[in-house]
């Protein structure tokens, strides 16, 4: 139900009500009944004696006084609140059924307004989740381009570092080698080793050596 | 110089170092005592003097070696003259070894330096527990290191080629199979 049903329904409930009104006001005064027919000034009634005034105007005061007496208000009270009553109830159906309409309206309004701010809310929302993840996934993927890079540096600056100290061992163990191989020939052999063993190794190294022993004899002696 | 004469002197393997000579020289002078005093006493029998005379197989061997015969006074005064010219005039090599060398060792190497070096060459031992394995030779104005430690320094480019060959094969026994 629309604005305009509910201002007809209520304009006819005032309307009503208006008329009721006016019909017991004019019951209670009925000298306003007589705006047509101008009134005597004071001074021309108190010319005209009773006796004086014409039969027609007796006549009516009776009327008047016989439509306008209690019974007679009392029943057009009566029909006025039946016929208020009937107007109510009538107006009161329609009001009841515009209501029960404009509720249903409303209900199907907010819902569907409630659910569309929802489904906003709910878009933003996840507008908002995309974008936090989205955030997240740079975050997270710049931390790791620089654990890589890290890791990368760390790694070439091991491996250069594992190299240096290789070389600088293997340079170590190359001018100590024969320190080195000779103590672990000796752990290995012993006591084992004898002279006699030796005496080849001996008597070669001698023979390597000959000239060398021979020149220095010679100058010697 | 007797070093010097055409009929060369033997000198036994024996006889090592200066130690040795003078031992025999001393030995030497003993038996001429020793027969200057027999020469008087003629109620010995032949066999008692020679039990009196007997020598040590060193001063024997010498003799033998050089065709003297220690009976005759001219020859042990020649043996005596050689044996003093080579305890002063032959060159003297010290070598050192990490442990004491048996009789056997000390003749090898003797015999190969008086054979490829000088005749009369002596011998003065040293121990050097250092060494570990091989000698040292001092001659008199160098010193040969032939020890093992040396011979390792010398062969270091062998050694490394060696170990680097070891190290491939046990990292990639299957690529060293292969090449």
């Amino acid at each position: 139900m629309n604005n305009g049903g509910v201002l007809m329904i209520t304009g006819g409930a005032l309307l009503a009500i208006a008329v009721v009104l006016y019909f017991d006001w004019r019951v209670k005064n009925p000298r306003a009944k007589k705006p047509a027919a101008p009134a005597p000034t004071t001074s021309q009634a108190k010319k005209l004696p009773i006796d004086a005034q014409p039969q027609t105007i007796v006549s009516a005061k009776e009327d008047v006084e016989h439509i306008f007496n209690d019974e007679f208000r009392e029943e057009l009270r009566n029909r006025g609140r039946l016929h208020f009553e009937k107007i109510i109830g009538e107006n009161a159906m329609f009001l009841q059924q515009d209501l029960r309409q404009t509720t249903t309206q409303l209900n199907d309004y907010m819902r569907a307004e409630i659910t569309r701010t929802l489904q906003e809310e709910f878009k933003k929302y996840e507008q908002s989740i995309v974008d936090a993840k989205q955030i997240a996934l740079d975050s997270i993927e710049k931390t790791v381009t620089t654990i890589e890079q890290q890791r990368q540096l760390m790694e070439t600056q091991m491996q250069t570092q594992a190299q240096a100290q290789r070389n600088q061992i293997i340079a170590r163990f190359e001018s100590q080698m024969a320190a080195i191989i000779n103590h672990y020939v000796m752990q290995a052999i012993g006591n084992q080793i004898d002279l006699t063993d030796q005496l080849e190794f001996i008597l070669t190294e001698l023979e390597n050596n000959k000239a060398d022993i021979i020149e220095d004899i010679k100058r010697g002696s | 110089m007797v070093l010097n004469n055409k009929k060369l002197f033997n000198l036994p393997p024996e006889i090592v170092g200066k130690a040795d000579i003078s031992s025999l020289l001393r030995e030497l002078e003993l038996l001429e005592s020793e027969l200057i005093k027999l020469k008087g006493q003629t109620s010995l029998s032949a066999s008692q003097k020679n039990t009196l005379l007997r020598v040590t197989n060193e001063l024997a061997q010498t003799a033998a070696g050089n065709s003297y015969d220690l009976k005759i006074a001219s020859d042990r005064q020649k043996l005596t003259r050689i044996l003093t010219d080579v305890r002063d005039q032959a060159p003297m090599v010290h070598i050192s070894f990490a442990a004491e060398p048996s009789p056997k060792v000390t003749q090898a190497i003797l015999s190969w330096l008086r054979g490829n070096v000088h005749r009369y060459v002596l011998l003065d031992i040293g121990l050097q527990p250092a060494i570990a394995a091989g000698c040292i030779l001092r001659t008199p104005n160098k010193i040969f290191d032939l020890s093992l430690r040396a011979s390792f320094e010398k062969q270091q480019p062998y050694l490394i080629e060696l170990i680097k060959g070891a190290a491939l094969n046990q990292i990639a026994p299957g690529a060293a199979v292969e090449e």
